[in-house]
């Protein structure tokens, strides 16, 4: 292997391990680092709505499981307050 | 979860509230937190809507949740709509636009900011804790109504 190869080799993973060290650090611990990387980064989205944009509808389903509604048959009337969140 | 409980007891009878419930942030099988463990709050990621509308039911009786619900289903529109995971706060206005958008959580969630947008509108209402800030950033600014 060339010297120059095996120095980029080094330097990238060097960068690597101290990414994931901060990350850890940031985390909490290596385990949670890893956690955020795997599990909550994929599906962690900015998106793209922004204030003046017109609402999106979506299907909801109520607490039976049964019935369901549409997020904007209840926006008829008055301002709506959105809570995103789930129980972990 | 008690600072929206609160936003909702001030301002329900200026505006409408739904939670929606998400997919789950930190399952058993996925990244667990200890703090979940400790509050014992363990639960797998649902692999169907039967498992979602289970512990929605549970998330309901613990807390006594006042604030109206609704559960996203598989298809996970809801969440992809609003790029919702793991919370996040929203206001739509009376016309069907988006009137204020949060950060995404958990490091930009922040009900303070949305109780002072709903303050800005509708002036403060009684509550537990100090005066928040006003908003930045993301929202517009609401015309203040009586």
């Amino acid at each position: 292997m060339r010297p120059f190869l095996k120095w980029t080799v080094a330097v990238v993973l060097l960068l690597l391990v101290a990414a994931f060290a901060v990350l850890s650090f940031i985390a909490g611990s290596p385990k949670d680092a890893y956690g955020m990387v795997r599990y909550a980064l994929p599906h962690m989205h900015r998106g793209t709505l922004k204030p003046g944009d017109d609402a999106p509808d979506a299907r909801l389903v109520m607490l039976d499981g049964v019935g369901s509604f549409h997020l904007r048959e209840r926006t008829a009337g008055r301002p709506l307050v959105l809570v995103f969140g789930s129980f972990t | 979860m008690g600072d929206v409980i609160s936003l909702y007891n001030d301002y329900k009878d200026h505006a409408d509230f739904l939670t929606i419930y998400v997919r789950e942030a930190h399952p058993t099988d996925e990244w667990q937190m200890k703090t979940n463990v400790k509050e014992d709050v363990c639960y797998a990621q649902p692999k169907n809507l039967a498992g979602r509308v289970a512990i929605a039911n549970d998330f309901i009786k613990r807390f006594r949740y006042p604030v109206p619900f609704g559960i996203d289903d598989m298809s996970n529109a809801a969440n992809d709509a609003y790029a919702a995971w793991p919370e996040r706060l929203y206001v739509i206005d009376e016309s069907g636009h988006i009137a204020y958008r949060g950060g995404m959580g958990p490091f930009h969630y922040n009900p303070k900011e949305l109780r002072a947008w709903l303050s800005a509108r509708y002036g403060e209402v009684n509550h537990e804790e100090k005066p928040a800030e006003q908003p930045q950033g993301q929202s517009s600014q609401p015309e203040k109504k009586s």
